[in-house]
C-alpha cells in the first residue's frame, strides 16, 4: 500500500533538486565513493556497450557542430570520419574495403590531401545508416552537413586571402542599367 | 524532445538552450524556487517550448573531467509546473536528458550523470530516471543514461 506522504512527494519531487556539496570536503568523499562504485561497474561493460556509446557520441558531436557559428577553419570531416572508423574497425584497410575504395583512397580523404566525392559521401551514408541502426537514429544528410558545413566555415575564415584578389573580377552594371538611379 | 500539456493531451516541441545574460531579470526566485544568479559561473540551461520565450524549467550543473562526471546542482520547473496541478509534464526529465547527452558528447562510455538529492525525494529520481545510489550521490551511467536519452530526445 502506497503511503500518503510518500504519494505526496512523489507528485512534488520533480519541483527541484537542490544537489550542491556544502563544502569541498562532502563532496571530496562523495566522489571517492562514486568513482570507486563506477569502476567497478565499468567493468561489466560489453564492448557492443562501449561502442554504442561512441557511436552517439559521434553523432551529438556532428550535430553540434553543424550548428556553431562559421569562423573556424578546421578539418572536422575528416576528423569525425577518423573517429567513426576507429570506433566499428580495428584496421582502415577493411573499412575501405566494405566501401570500395583502396586504402590510398581513403589515407587521402583523412589526411586532406583528397576532397570527398559524392561517391564517398553517399557510400558513407549507408555505411552510417547500417552501423547506427538499432543504436539511435541517424540523419541521413548528415555527413554532407558536415562537410558542407566545414566548406563554408573555411570560406569565411580565409575571407582575407580571397576577397582581395576576387573583388577586382566582380563587377555590378546591371542592376543601374535596367533599374535607374534610386529615388531618395 | 517534447513536453504534454496535461489538460489536452497535446505535445509541445521544446528547446533547450543556454542561458542568456538578459533572462536573469525573468528567473526569479519566485517562479523558479532558487537563486539562480549564484549559479551564474556554472552552465545554466533553459527549457523553452519552440518559438515562445518563457522559460519552464532550468538545470545549471558543473562538468568535472577527471571524473567524467557531469554533476547536476540545481534542477527546477517553473511554480506552475509542481505538483498535481502542473500544467506540463516531462520538464524535469527532458532537462536531465540534456544533460546526459552532454555527458555523453564529452566522455562516451564513461559517462556519468549525477545528483544529491534529499533522502525523502532520491526514491523518485532512482524509479523514474534508473538512478543508482552511492551514499548521498545517485548516478546515471552507461547503458542507463543511453535509455534516457532515447526516450527523451530521440
Amino acid at each position: 500500500m502506497t503511503n500518503k506522504n510518500e504519494h505526496n512527494t512523489h507528485l512534488d519531487s520533480e519541483y527541484g533538486v537542490d544537489s550542491r556539496y556544502a563544502s569541498h570536503e562532502e563532496y571530496q568523499s562523495e566522489a571517492t565513493a562514486l568513482m570507486e562504485a563506477r569502476l567497478q561497474r565499468m567493468k561489466g561493460l560489453s564492448n557492443s556497450q562501449v561502442v554504442q556509446a561512441k557511436l552517439l557520441q559521434l553523432k551529438f558531436q556532428m550535430q553540434e557542430f553543424i550548428k556553431q557559428p562559421v569562423n573556424e577553419a578546421k578539418s572536422y570531416f575528416s576528423m569525425f570520419l577518423q573517429q567513426y572508423i576507429d570506433t566499428l574497425y580495428a584496421k582502415r584497410a577493411v573499412f575501405a574495403k566494405d566501401i570500395g575504395i583502396t586504402p590510398v583512397q581513403l589515407s587521402q580523404v583523412i589526411n586532406n590531401h583528397r576532397a570527398p566525392q559524392d561517391d564517398f559521401i553517399l557510400k558513407l551514408m549507408i555505411h552510417s545508416e547500417r552501423m547506427y541502426k538499432g543504436v539511435s537514429p541517424f540523419p541521413e544528410a548528415l555527413w554532407y552537413q558536415v562537410y558542407f558545413h566545414e566548406k563554408l566555415c573555411n570560406l569565411m575564415a580565409t575571407q582575407q586571402q580571397w576577397q582581395s584578389t576576387l573583388a577586382k573580377e566582380v563587377s555590378v552594371s546591371e542592376p543601374s542599367v535596367r533599374y535607374g538611379k534610386r529615388k531618395k | 524532445m517534447t513536453i504534454n500539456e496535461i489538460t489536452t493531451g497535446k505535445s509541445h516541441e521544446v528547446t533547450i538552450i543556454p542561458v542568456e545574460a538578459s533572462d536573469y531579470k525573468t528567473i526569479t526566485k519566485k517562479r523558479y524556487f532558487f537563486d539562480w544568479k549564484q549559479e551564474k559561473e556554472f552552465e545554466i540551461y533553459k527549457l523553452c517550448i519552440l518559438s515562445s520565450n518563457d522559460i519552464l524549467g532550468l538545470v545549471s550543473f558543473e562538468k568535472i573531467p577527471s571524473e567524467w562526471r557531469i554533476h547536476i546542482r540545481l534542477l527546477t520547473v517553473s511554480i506552475e509546473n509542481k505538483g498535481k496541478n502542473k500544467k506540463f509534464d516531462n520538464i524535469a526529465g527532458n532537462l536531465i536528458a540534456h544533460v546526459a547527452k552532454i555527458a555523453i558528447i564529452e566522455y562516451a562510455e564513461l559517462a556519468c550523470v549525477s545528483l544529491r538529492p534529499k533522502t525523502e525525494i532520491a526514491q523518485h529520481y532512482i524509479k523514474k530516471y534508473n538512478f543508482i545510489a552511492t551514499g548521498m550521490t545517485l548516478s546515471i551511467e552507461i547503458p542507463e543514461i543511453i535509455n534516457l536519452i532515447h526516450q527523451y530526445h530521440d
